[in-house]
């Protein structure tokens, strides 16, 4: 199993009254599936699921992109700044 | 206000007010004859909506990579000679600006076009988000509708 620590921002921080969540994967998880889990875990996030990015070490990751032990992991929803 | 080594860009995500003249100042160079510079502003009215002030918040080092991935990205299609990102964090008082876009090129179009390109980009891609205090007293997460490329 992996563990990661999400960082949370904007509307996800405060429907869940925290910064940060924690998530115990299997080792392996795609950026997809990670997501999907996040969303079955946390069930306030999945109106979201549709439009929610992961950032991987600060970056945008793609669906299929596989998570590594140590990764740093932010979910993104669309952004609103300007 | 201090520009990186490249000496050509400023980019800046800050509690402090934006300091306009100081980004103005940091745009000038002879190599350029034209400078446009976007700034966005913390409107009172949103249709029937009224908001008391803006508060901002960032994923704060993802969103300076993004902003420097942006401006390379226009740096790629535009001859830049300078260009400014600026982003106020925190609360945003009506008519106070809240972001700063300024880029210098040797002609017109180019600037009017990067300076287009750096503001729409920033808008889908730079993870900040902005909370809107209307007057009934809720704080409201302004929520876009895509996500980010």
């Amino acid at each position: 199993m992996l563990s990661f620590k999400v960082q949370l921002f904007s509307v996800l921080k405060s429907k869940l009254q925290t910064d940060s969540v924690d998530l115990e994967t299997p080792e392996g998880i795609s950026v997809g599936e990670f997501l999907d889990l996040a969303c079955a875990q946390y069930p306030v996030m999945e109106p979201y699921r549709r439009v929610m990015r992961l950032a991987v070490n600060q970056t945008y990751s793609e669906d299929a992109h596989i998570l590594q032990d140590g990764d740093e992991v932010a979910i993104i929803t669309p952004v609103s700044g300007g | 206000m201090v520009a990186d080594e490249s000496r050509k860009r400023l980019v800046q995500l800050s509690y402090e007010r934006i300091d306009i003249p100081a980004a103005y100042r940091f745009l000038q160079t002879p190599r350029a004859g034209g400078v446009a510079v976007f700034i966005g502003t913390a409107r009172q009215w949103t249709g029937e909506r009224e908001t008391l002030s803006l508060t901002y918040e960032s994923y704060k080092p993802m969103a300076l990579k993004e902003m420097h991935r942006l401006i390379d990205a226009a740096e790629h299609k535009w001859p830049i000679q300078r260009v400014c990102l600026l982003h106020k964090l925190g609360e945003v008082r009506l008519t106070e600006a809240s972001v700063l876009v300024g880029v210098a090129t040797a002609h017109r179009a180019e600037a009017f076009a990067a300076c287009r390109f750096l503001i729409d980009q920033l808008k889908v891609q730079v993870p900040i988000w902005k909370q809107e205090r209307l007057t009934d007293g809720q704080k409201v997460w302004v929520e876009g509708n895509h996500p980010p490329r």
